[in-house]
Protein backbone atom coordinates (compact mmCIF):
# COMPACT_ATOMS: atom_id res chain seq x y z
CA UNK A 1 0.00 0.00 0.00
CA UNK A 2 1.24 3.51 -0.73
CA UNK A 3 2.11 5.68 2.23
CA UNK A 4 0.89 9.02 3.58
CA UNK A 5 2.93 11.40 5.73
CA UNK A 6 2.39 14.45 7.88
CA UNK A 7 4.52 17.16 6.26
CA UNK A 8 3.31 20.30 8.01
CA UNK A 9 1.91 21.22 11.42
CA UNK A 10 0.28 24.26 12.99
CA UNK A 11 -1.16 24.92 16.45
CA UNK A 12 -2.78 27.98 18.03
CA UNK A 13 -2.53 29.09 21.61
CA UNK A 14 -5.28 27.26 23.51
CA UNK A 15 -7.44 28.97 26.12
CA UNK A 16 -10.20 31.55 26.32
CA UNK A 17 -9.60 33.19 22.96
CA UNK A 18 -12.11 36.01 22.80
CA UNK A 19 -9.61 38.00 20.74
CA UNK A 20 -10.45 35.96 17.62
CA UNK A 21 -13.47 34.54 15.81
CA UNK A 22 -13.55 30.96 14.50
CA UNK A 23 -12.00 31.78 11.11
CA UNK A 24 -9.25 33.92 12.62
CA UNK A 25 -8.49 31.19 15.13
CA UNK A 26 -8.27 28.47 12.45
CA UNK A 27 -6.08 30.75 10.32
CA UNK A 28 -3.39 30.80 13.01
CA UNK A 29 -2.88 27.05 12.58
CA UNK A 30 -3.43 26.91 8.83
CA UNK A 31 -0.79 29.58 8.19
CA UNK A 32 1.79 27.77 10.35
CA UNK A 33 1.03 24.41 8.73
CA UNK A 34 1.26 25.78 5.18
CA UNK A 35 4.58 27.47 6.00
CA UNK A 36 5.90 24.42 7.84
CA UNK A 37 5.10 22.18 4.87
CA UNK A 38 6.37 24.71 2.33
CA UNK A 39 3.36 23.88 0.21
CA UNK A 40 1.52 26.12 -2.23
CA UNK A 41 -2.14 26.46 -1.18
CA UNK A 42 -3.28 25.71 -4.75
CA UNK A 43 -1.73 22.24 -4.41
CA UNK A 44 -3.99 21.35 -1.46
CA UNK A 45 -6.73 19.17 -2.93
CA UNK A 46 -8.91 18.66 0.14
CA UNK A 47 -9.47 20.53 3.40
CA UNK A 48 -11.30 18.55 6.07
CA UNK A 49 -12.50 20.61 9.02
CA UNK A 50 -13.13 18.88 12.35
CA UNK A 51 -15.53 20.87 14.51
CA UNK A 52 -18.41 19.82 16.72
CA UNK A 53 -19.97 23.29 16.58
CA UNK A 54 -23.14 24.62 18.12
CA UNK A 55 -21.42 26.98 20.59
CA UNK A 56 -20.23 29.56 18.10
CA UNK A 57 -22.11 31.65 15.56
CA UNK A 58 -21.17 29.96 12.29
CA UNK A 59 -23.12 26.92 11.06
CA UNK A 60 -20.79 26.12 8.16
CA UNK A 61 -17.30 26.37 9.65
CA UNK A 62 -15.51 24.65 6.75
CA UNK A 63 -16.37 27.28 4.14
CA UNK A 64 -15.99 30.17 6.59
CA UNK A 65 -12.51 28.95 7.56
CA UNK A 66 -11.47 28.28 3.96
CA UNK A 67 -12.71 31.64 2.68
CA UNK A 68 -10.69 33.46 5.34
CA UNK A 69 -7.55 31.50 4.43
CA UNK A 70 -7.91 32.02 0.67
CA UNK A 71 -8.92 28.42 -0.02
CA UNK A 72 -12.39 29.10 -1.41
CA UNK A 73 -12.56 26.65 -4.32
CA UNK A 74 -11.00 23.68 -2.52
CA UNK A 75 -12.86 20.40 -2.00
CA UNK A 76 -14.01 20.47 1.60
CA UNK A 77 -16.31 19.17 4.31
CA UNK A 78 -16.86 19.50 8.04
CA UNK A 79 -16.70 16.17 9.90
CA UNK A 80 -18.11 15.33 13.33
CA UNK A 81 -17.11 12.56 15.71
CA UNK A 82 -17.73 14.57 18.90
CA UNK A 83 -14.43 15.06 20.76
CA UNK A 84 -12.74 12.85 18.14
CA UNK A 85 -13.77 15.13 15.26
CA UNK A 86 -10.12 16.16 14.84
CA UNK A 87 -8.95 12.57 14.38
CA UNK A 88 -11.88 11.97 12.04
CA UNK A 89 -10.65 14.95 9.99
CA UNK A 90 -7.10 13.51 9.88
CA UNK A 91 -8.47 10.11 8.89
CA UNK A 92 -10.65 11.59 6.14
CA UNK A 93 -7.78 13.67 4.72
CA UNK A 94 -5.56 10.56 4.88
CA UNK A 95 -8.13 8.47 3.01
CA UNK A 96 -8.51 11.09 0.28
CA UNK A 97 -4.78 10.79 -0.47
CA UNK A 98 -4.72 6.99 -0.24
CA UNK A 99 -7.62 6.78 -2.67
CA UNK A 100 -5.68 8.85 -5.19
CA UNK A 101 -8.12 11.78 -5.12
CA UNK A 102 -5.33 14.21 -4.27
CA UNK A 103 -1.63 14.33 -3.36
CA UNK A 104 -1.87 16.90 -0.59
CA UNK A 105 -4.70 17.38 1.93
CA UNK A 106 -5.14 19.35 5.12
CA UNK A 107 -6.99 18.49 8.31
CA UNK A 108 -8.01 21.50 10.39
CA UNK A 109 -9.52 21.20 13.85
CA UNK A 110 -11.16 24.23 15.37
CA UNK A 111 -13.56 24.97 18.21
CA UNK A 112 -14.77 28.08 19.98
CA UNK A 113 -16.48 27.03 23.20
CA UNK A 114 -16.48 30.23 25.22
CA UNK A 115 -18.75 32.43 23.10
CA UNK A 116 -21.75 31.05 25.03
CA UNK A 117 -22.04 30.98 28.82
CA UNK A 118 -20.48 28.07 30.69
CA UNK A 119 -23.71 26.29 31.68
CA UNK A 120 -24.92 26.37 28.07
CA UNK A 121 -21.66 24.66 27.06
CA UNK A 122 -22.20 22.13 29.87
CA UNK A 123 -25.70 21.53 28.49
CA UNK A 124 -24.56 21.08 24.88
CA UNK A 125 -21.89 18.55 25.87
CA UNK A 126 -24.32 16.82 28.26
CA UNK A 127 -26.66 16.20 25.34
CA UNK A 128 -23.87 14.19 23.66
CA UNK A 129 -25.32 10.76 24.29
CA UNK A 130 -28.94 9.70 23.86
CA UNK A 131 -31.02 12.85 24.37
CA UNK A 132 -34.47 11.44 25.10
CA UNK A 133 -33.37 8.72 27.50
CA UNK A 134 -30.44 10.37 29.26
CA UNK A 135 -30.81 14.14 29.08
CA UNK A 136 -34.49 15.12 28.84
CA UNK A 137 -35.45 13.79 32.25
CA UNK A 138 -32.11 13.21 33.96
CA UNK A 139 -29.80 16.08 32.99
CA UNK A 140 -26.70 14.05 32.23
CA UNK A 141 -23.51 16.08 32.01
CA UNK A 142 -20.21 15.14 30.44
CA UNK A 143 -18.52 14.75 33.83
CA UNK A 144 -21.47 12.58 34.92
CA UNK A 145 -20.91 10.15 32.04
CA UNK A 146 -17.28 9.63 33.00
CA UNK A 147 -18.09 9.61 36.71
CA UNK A 148 -20.24 6.50 36.08
CA UNK A 149 -17.08 4.87 34.72
CA UNK A 150 -14.94 6.20 37.59
CA UNK A 151 -17.23 4.72 40.26
CA UNK A 152 -17.29 1.34 38.51
CA UNK A 153 -13.49 1.36 38.09
CA UNK A 154 -12.97 2.29 41.77
CA UNK A 155 -15.40 -0.42 42.83
CA UNK A 156 -13.85 -3.13 40.65
CA UNK A 157 -10.12 -2.37 40.86
CA UNK A 158 -9.65 -0.22 43.95
CA UNK A 159 -8.64 2.86 41.94
CA UNK A 160 -8.79 5.90 44.24
CA UNK A 161 -9.58 9.59 43.96
CA UNK A 162 -5.91 10.20 44.75
CA UNK A 163 -4.85 8.06 41.78
CA UNK A 164 -7.00 10.23 39.56
CA UNK A 165 -5.47 13.37 41.12
CA UNK A 166 -2.01 12.05 40.17
CA UNK A 167 -3.05 12.13 36.51
CA UNK A 168 -4.03 15.80 36.89
CA UNK A 169 -0.74 16.66 38.62
CA UNK A 170 1.20 15.03 35.77
CA UNK A 171 -0.86 16.88 33.16
CA UNK A 172 -0.27 20.25 34.81
CA UNK A 173 3.44 19.49 35.20
CA UNK A 174 3.87 19.02 31.45
CA UNK A 175 1.36 21.76 30.65
CA UNK A 176 3.65 24.16 32.53
CA UNK A 177 6.29 23.46 29.85
CA UNK A 178 3.94 23.97 26.90
CA UNK A 179 3.58 27.65 25.97
CA UNK A 180 0.46 26.83 23.91
CA UNK A 181 -1.36 25.17 26.86
CA UNK A 182 -4.38 26.77 28.53
CA UNK A 183 -2.97 26.13 32.03
CA UNK A 184 0.75 26.51 32.64
CA UNK A 185 0.82 26.10 36.40
CA UNK A 186 1.90 23.10 38.45
CA UNK A 187 -0.66 21.78 40.93
CA UNK A 188 -0.42 19.43 43.91
CA UNK A 189 -2.39 16.31 44.79
CA UNK A 190 -3.84 18.23 47.76
CA UNK A 191 -5.06 21.05 45.52
CA UNK A 192 -6.64 18.59 43.08
CA UNK A 193 -8.27 16.58 45.89
CA UNK A 194 -9.61 19.74 47.51
CA UNK A 195 -11.22 21.17 44.38
CA UNK A 196 -14.97 21.48 43.94
CA UNK A 197 -16.96 18.32 43.23
CA UNK A 198 -18.45 18.52 39.73
CA UNK A 199 -19.98 15.06 39.48
CA UNK A 200 -18.80 12.83 42.31
CA UNK A 201 -16.19 11.37 42.42
CA UNK A 202 -14.91 13.75 39.72
CA UNK A 203 -13.79 17.18 40.85
CA UNK A 204 -12.85 20.33 39.00
CA UNK A 205 -9.22 19.18 38.70
CA UNK A 206 -10.30 15.83 37.25
CA UNK A 207 -11.91 17.65 34.33
CA UNK A 208 -10.57 19.28 31.20
CA UNK A 209 -11.59 22.93 30.74
CA UNK A 210 -13.76 24.56 28.07
CA UNK A 211 -11.31 25.77 25.45
CA UNK A 212 -11.00 27.77 22.25
CA UNK A 213 -8.29 26.55 19.94
CA UNK A 214 -7.22 25.26 16.55
CA UNK A 215 -4.65 22.93 15.04
CA UNK A 216 -3.81 21.86 11.50
CA UNK A 217 -1.79 19.15 9.78
CA UNK A 218 -0.90 18.85 6.11
CA UNK A 219 -0.71 15.33 4.72
CA UNK A 220 1.00 14.24 1.53
CA UNK A 221 1.39 11.15 -0.61
CA UNK A 222 4.77 9.41 -0.45
CA UNK A 223 5.91 11.03 -3.68
CA UNK A 224 4.77 14.52 -2.66
CA UNK A 225 6.10 14.13 0.88
CA UNK A 226 9.61 13.31 -0.32
CA UNK A 227 9.65 16.50 -2.42
CA UNK A 228 8.34 18.65 0.45
CA UNK A 229 10.33 17.52 3.50
CA UNK A 230 13.30 15.57 4.85
CA UNK A 231 11.39 14.72 8.03
CA UNK A 232 8.09 13.15 6.99
CA UNK A 233 6.16 11.53 9.82
CA UNK A 234 4.33 8.57 8.37
CA UNK A 235 0.80 7.52 9.25
CA UNK A 236 1.36 3.82 9.81
CA UNK A 237 -1.94 2.74 11.29
CA UNK A 238 -5.46 4.10 11.62
CA UNK A 239 -8.14 2.33 13.63
CA UNK A 240 -11.56 3.61 14.50
CA UNK A 241 -14.59 2.18 16.20
CA UNK A 242 -17.74 3.19 18.09
CA UNK A 243 -20.14 2.11 20.81
CA UNK A 244 -23.80 2.57 21.80
CA UNK A 245 -25.26 6.05 22.19
CA UNK A 246 -27.07 4.95 25.38
CA UNK A 247 -24.68 4.19 28.22
CA UNK A 248 -27.20 1.68 29.57
CA UNK A 249 -26.47 -0.55 26.56
CA UNK A 250 -22.78 -0.93 27.40
CA UNK A 251 -21.44 -4.23 28.72
CA UNK A 252 -19.48 -2.70 31.61
CA UNK A 253 -18.15 0.63 32.86
CA UNK A 254 -14.48 -0.05 33.51
CA UNK A 255 -13.11 0.59 30.02
CA UNK A 256 -14.12 1.84 26.59
CA UNK A 257 -14.79 -0.99 24.13
CA UNK A 258 -14.43 1.44 21.21
CA UNK A 259 -10.88 2.32 22.36
CA UNK A 260 -9.91 -1.34 22.63
CA UNK A 261 -11.20 -2.07 19.13
CA UNK A 262 -9.73 1.08 17.54
CA UNK A 263 -6.37 0.25 19.13
CA UNK A 264 -6.49 -3.35 17.95
CA UNK A 265 -7.17 -2.23 14.38
CA UNK A 266 -4.43 0.44 14.41
CA UNK A 267 -1.79 -1.87 15.93
CA UNK A 268 -2.62 -4.56 13.36
CA UNK A 269 -2.40 -2.15 10.44
CA UNK A 270 0.87 -0.62 11.66
CA UNK A 271 2.25 -4.04 12.65
CA UNK A 272 3.45 -2.70 16.01
CA UNK A 273 2.77 -3.75 19.60
CA UNK A 274 2.13 -1.43 22.55
CA UNK A 275 5.69 -2.06 23.80
CA UNK A 276 7.04 -0.29 20.70
CA UNK A 277 5.26 3.01 21.38
CA UNK A 278 7.82 5.64 22.46
CA UNK A 279 5.33 8.38 23.28
CA UNK A 280 1.56 8.74 23.26
CA UNK A 281 -1.16 11.34 23.48
CA UNK A 282 -4.18 9.74 25.16
CA UNK A 283 -7.66 11.15 25.57
CA UNK A 284 -7.78 12.51 29.12
CA UNK A 285 -10.97 14.60 29.04
CA UNK A 286 -11.21 13.36 32.64
CA UNK A 287 -8.46 11.82 34.73
CA UNK A 288 -10.28 8.46 34.84
CA UNK A 289 -10.28 8.47 31.03
CA UNK A 290 -6.47 8.50 30.95
CA UNK A 291 -6.27 5.56 33.38
CA UNK A 292 -8.75 3.58 31.28
CA UNK A 293 -6.81 4.50 28.10
CA UNK A 294 -3.61 2.93 29.52
CA UNK A 295 -5.54 -0.29 29.99
CA UNK A 296 -7.62 -0.18 26.80
CA UNK A 297 -4.52 0.44 24.65
CA UNK A 298 -2.46 -2.33 26.28
CA UNK A 299 0.08 -0.08 28.06
CA UNK A 300 -0.71 -2.19 31.15
CA UNK A 301 -3.10 -4.95 32.17
CA UNK A 302 -6.79 -4.28 32.82
CA UNK A 303 -7.18 -2.72 36.25
CA UNK A 304 -3.54 -1.63 36.56
CA UNK A 305 -3.86 1.89 35.14
CA UNK A 306 -3.60 3.46 38.58
CA UNK A 307 -0.43 1.45 39.32
CA UNK A 308 1.15 2.78 36.12
CA UNK A 309 0.63 6.41 37.12
CA UNK A 310 1.63 5.76 40.77
CA UNK A 311 4.96 4.34 39.53
CA UNK A 312 5.54 7.31 37.21
CA UNK A 313 5.68 4.99 34.20
CA UNK A 314 3.81 7.49 32.02
CA UNK A 315 6.24 10.34 32.65
CA UNK A 316 9.48 11.07 30.77
CA UNK A 317 11.88 8.37 31.94
CA UNK A 318 9.06 5.88 32.47
CA UNK A 319 7.98 2.99 30.28
CA UNK A 320 5.67 5.04 28.09
CA UNK A 321 5.40 8.81 28.45
CA UNK A 322 1.81 10.01 27.95
CA UNK A 323 0.47 13.52 27.30
CA UNK A 324 3.71 15.48 27.41
CA UNK A 325 1.83 18.45 25.95
CA UNK A 326 -0.27 18.69 29.13
CA UNK A 327 -3.09 16.56 27.77
CA UNK A 328 -6.66 17.75 27.47
CA UNK A 329 -6.54 18.46 31.19
CA UNK A 330 -3.92 21.24 31.10
CA UNK A 331 -3.43 22.00 27.41
CA UNK A 332 -7.21 22.37 27.04
CA UNK A 333 -9.84 20.56 25.00
CA UNK A 334 -11.29 22.54 22.09
CA UNK A 335 -13.46 19.59 21.03
CA UNK A 336 -12.88 19.48 17.25
CA UNK A 337 -9.28 20.67 17.47
CA UNK A 338 -8.09 18.08 19.99
CA UNK A 339 -7.39 15.14 17.66
CA UNK A 340 -5.43 17.35 15.28
CA UNK A 341 -3.56 18.90 18.21
CA UNK A 342 -2.58 15.40 19.34
CA UNK A 343 -1.24 14.59 15.85
CA UNK A 344 0.74 17.86 15.96
CA UNK A 345 2.25 16.95 19.35
CA UNK A 346 3.25 13.42 18.36
CA UNK A 347 4.73 14.75 15.10
CA UNK A 348 6.80 17.24 17.14
CA UNK A 349 7.92 14.44 19.47
CA UNK A 350 8.94 12.15 16.61
CA UNK A 351 10.74 15.00 14.84
CA UNK A 352 12.60 15.70 18.11
CA UNK A 353 11.18 19.23 18.29
CA UNK A 354 9.41 19.04 21.67
CA UNK A 355 12.12 20.87 23.62
CA UNK A 356 12.00 20.54 27.41
CA UNK A 357 9.23 17.96 27.27
CA UNK A 358 10.86 15.75 24.62
CA UNK A 359 10.43 12.00 25.14
CA UNK A 360 13.32 9.68 24.34
CA UNK A 361 12.61 8.18 20.91
CA UNK A 362 13.82 4.56 20.56
CA UNK A 363 11.61 2.82 18.02
CA UNK A 364 10.48 6.00 16.28
CA UNK A 365 6.82 5.21 16.89
CA UNK A 366 4.13 7.36 18.54
CA UNK A 367 0.42 6.95 19.15
CA UNK A 368 -2.60 9.25 19.15
CA UNK A 369 -5.72 8.10 21.02
CA UNK A 370 -8.76 10.32 20.62
CA UNK A 371 -12.19 9.50 22.08
CA UNK A 372 -15.46 11.10 21.04
CA UNK A 373 -18.13 11.45 23.71
CA UNK A 374 -17.92 8.76 26.38
CA UNK A 375 -16.38 6.12 24.17
CA UNK A 376 -19.09 6.77 21.61
CA UNK A 377 -16.34 7.13 19.03
CA UNK A 378 -12.67 6.18 19.29
CA UNK A 379 -9.79 6.81 16.89
CA UNK A 380 -6.24 5.52 17.25
CA UNK A 381 -3.56 6.77 14.87
CA UNK A 382 -0.02 5.38 14.87
CA UNK A 383 2.74 7.61 13.52
CA UNK A 384 6.37 6.79 12.81
CA UNK A 385 9.62 8.27 11.59
CA UNK A 386 10.42 5.49 9.18
CA UNK B 1 -6.19 36.74 28.22
CA UNK B 2 -7.67 40.15 29.16
CA UNK B 3 -11.21 40.99 28.11
CA UNK B 4 -11.45 41.82 24.44
CA UNK B 5 -14.09 43.80 22.54
CA UNK B 6 -16.88 41.48 21.32
CA UNK B 7 -20.02 41.86 19.21
CA UNK B 8 -22.74 40.70 21.61
CA UNK B 9 -25.15 39.11 19.12
CA UNK B 10 -28.74 40.42 19.27
CA UNK B 11 -30.23 37.34 17.55
CA UNK B 12 -30.89 34.73 20.21
CA UNK B 13 -31.97 31.21 19.32
CA UNK B 14 -34.25 29.01 21.43
CA UNK B 15 -34.46 25.38 20.37
CA UNK B 16 -37.34 23.20 21.48
CA UNK B 17 -37.87 19.88 19.73
CA UNK B 18 -41.08 17.95 19.03
CA UNK B 19 -39.68 14.44 19.36
CA UNK B 20 -41.80 11.72 17.71
CA UNK B 21 -42.74 8.92 20.10
CA UNK B 22 -45.53 7.24 18.13
CA UNK B 23 -43.69 3.91 17.87
CA UNK B 24 -42.96 3.66 21.57
CA UNK B 25 -45.90 5.50 23.15
CA UNK B 26 -47.01 2.27 24.86
CA UNK B 27 -43.95 2.61 27.09
CA UNK B 28 -45.10 6.01 28.35
CA UNK B 29 -48.74 4.89 28.62
CA UNK B 30 -47.74 1.80 30.66
CA UNK B 31 -45.52 3.95 32.86
CA UNK B 32 -48.52 6.14 33.73
CA UNK B 33 -50.25 2.94 34.91
CA UNK B 34 -47.19 2.04 36.99
CA UNK B 35 -45.92 -0.73 34.69
CA UNK B 36 -42.30 -0.74 33.45
CA UNK B 37 -42.20 -2.36 30.01
CA UNK B 38 -39.96 -2.50 26.96
CA UNK B 39 -39.90 -4.02 23.49
CA UNK B 40 -39.24 -7.67 22.72
CA UNK B 41 -38.60 -8.73 19.12
CA UNK B 42 -41.32 -11.10 17.86
CA UNK B 43 -38.83 -12.88 15.61
CA UNK B 44 -35.57 -13.33 17.57
CA UNK B 45 -36.81 -12.55 21.08
CA UNK B 46 -34.25 -9.82 21.82
CA UNK B 47 -35.32 -7.51 24.64
CA UNK B 48 -34.20 -3.92 24.04
CA UNK B 49 -34.09 -0.90 26.34
CA UNK B 50 -34.67 1.93 25.58
CA UNK B 51 -37.64 0.44 23.69
CA UNK B 52 -37.40 0.46 19.90
CA UNK B 53 -39.86 -0.79 17.30
CA UNK B 54 -37.20 -2.14 14.97
CA UNK B 55 -34.95 -4.91 16.29
CA UNK B 56 -31.24 -3.97 16.31
CA UNK B 57 -30.38 -7.68 16.36
CA UNK B 58 -32.36 -9.08 13.38
CA UNK B 59 -34.00 -5.94 11.91
CA UNK B 60 -37.53 -7.34 12.26
CA UNK B 61 -40.21 -4.70 12.85
CA UNK B 62 -42.69 -6.94 14.69
CA UNK B 63 -42.48 -6.81 18.46
CA UNK B 64 -44.37 -7.26 21.70
CA UNK B 65 -44.21 -5.37 24.98
CA UNK B 66 -42.65 -7.21 27.89
CA UNK B 67 -42.49 -6.36 31.61
CA UNK B 68 -38.99 -5.62 32.89
CA UNK B 69 -40.22 -6.00 36.46
CA UNK B 70 -39.58 -3.54 39.29
CA UNK B 71 -36.41 -4.79 40.99
CA UNK B 72 -32.91 -3.93 39.75
CA UNK B 73 -29.34 -3.93 41.08
CA UNK B 74 -27.19 -0.80 41.18
CA UNK B 75 -24.27 -1.11 38.73
CA UNK B 76 -22.77 2.37 38.97
CA UNK B 77 -23.80 5.92 39.89
CA UNK B 78 -22.70 9.54 40.20
CA UNK B 79 -23.84 12.61 42.12
CA UNK B 80 -24.27 15.57 39.76
CA UNK B 81 -23.42 18.75 41.61
CA UNK B 82 -22.87 21.07 38.62
CA UNK B 83 -26.08 20.80 36.59
CA UNK B 84 -26.70 21.91 32.97
CA UNK B 85 -28.32 25.27 32.09
CA UNK B 86 -31.80 23.76 31.67
CA UNK B 87 -31.56 22.01 35.10
CA UNK B 88 -30.50 25.05 37.13
CA UNK B 89 -33.72 24.85 39.15
CA UNK B 90 -33.03 21.21 40.13
CA UNK B 91 -31.27 20.23 43.31
CA UNK B 92 -28.15 18.11 42.73
CA UNK B 93 -29.13 14.56 41.82
CA UNK B 94 -27.79 11.02 41.78
CA UNK B 95 -27.81 9.31 38.38
CA UNK B 96 -27.67 5.51 38.53
CA UNK B 97 -27.49 2.61 36.12
CA UNK B 98 -29.53 -0.34 37.37
CA UNK B 99 -29.52 -3.86 35.96
CA UNK B 100 -32.75 -5.90 35.80
CA UNK B 101 -32.88 -9.70 35.99
CA UNK B 102 -32.07 -10.86 32.47
CA UNK B 103 -29.39 -8.22 32.06
CA UNK B 104 -31.31 -5.21 30.71
CA UNK B 105 -29.83 -1.99 32.10
CA UNK B 106 -31.60 1.35 32.66
CA UNK B 107 -30.27 4.83 33.49
CA UNK B 108 -32.35 7.03 35.80
CA UNK B 109 -32.19 9.23 38.88
CA UNK B 110 -31.78 7.47 42.21
CA UNK B 111 -34.13 9.32 44.55
CA UNK B 112 -34.20 9.37 48.34
CA UNK B 113 -30.70 7.94 48.81
CA UNK B 114 -27.78 9.96 50.14
CA UNK B 115 -24.48 9.85 48.22
CA UNK B 116 -22.71 8.08 51.09
CA UNK B 117 -25.42 5.38 51.17
CA UNK B 118 -25.19 4.54 47.45
CA UNK B 119 -23.19 1.37 46.74
CA UNK B 120 -22.80 -0.78 43.65
CA UNK B 121 -24.72 -4.00 44.29
CA UNK B 122 -27.51 -2.38 46.32
CA UNK B 123 -31.08 -3.35 45.46
CA UNK B 124 -33.24 -0.82 43.64
CA UNK B 125 -36.89 -0.50 42.73
CA UNK B 126 -38.11 1.46 39.70
CA UNK B 127 -41.02 3.87 40.26
CA UNK B 128 -43.05 6.12 37.97
CA UNK B 129 -43.03 9.88 38.44
CA UNK B 130 -44.67 12.80 36.73
CA UNK B 131 -43.00 16.13 35.97
CA UNK B 132 -44.52 19.50 36.92
CA UNK B 133 -45.74 19.73 33.31
CA UNK B 134 -47.37 16.28 33.56
CA UNK B 135 -44.77 14.31 31.57
CA UNK B 136 -44.16 10.80 32.87
CA UNK B 137 -40.65 9.64 33.79
CA UNK B 138 -39.16 6.96 36.02
CA UNK B 139 -36.71 6.88 38.89
CA UNK B 140 -34.95 4.32 41.05
CA UNK B 141 -35.39 4.21 44.82
CA UNK B 142 -33.62 1.96 47.31
CA UNK B 143 -35.56 -1.32 47.60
Amino acid sequence: MSRVAIVGIGHSKFGRRNDVNVAELAFESIKQAVEDAGVDRKDIGNVVVGSAGGWYEESLPAVVVNEYAGLSSVGTMRVEAACASGSAAVKTAYSSILSGECDVAMAVGVEKMTEVDTLTSVELIGRAGSYTWEFENYGMTFPAYYALYAVAHMNRFGTTEEDMARVAVKAHHYGSMNPLAQFQKEITIEKAMGSQVVSWPLKLYDACPLTDGSAAVILASEEAAKKLTDTPIWIRGVGYSSDSANLSRRGDYVGLAASVEAGRRAYAMAKVSPEMIDVADCHDCFTIAELMAYEDLGFCKKGEGAKLVREGQTEVGGRIPVNLDGGLKAKGHPIGATGVSMAVEITKQLRGEAGARQAPIRHGVGLVHNVGGTGHYAYVTILSRG
Amino acid sequence: MPDQPVLHSRRSLTLRFDIPISKTQEFWAALKEGRFVTTKCARCGKVTFPPQADCPNCMASEFTWTELGREATLVTFTYVQITPASFVDSDPYIIAIGEFPGGTKVLAWLEGTKLEEAKPGMKLRVEARSSKEGSPYYVFVAA
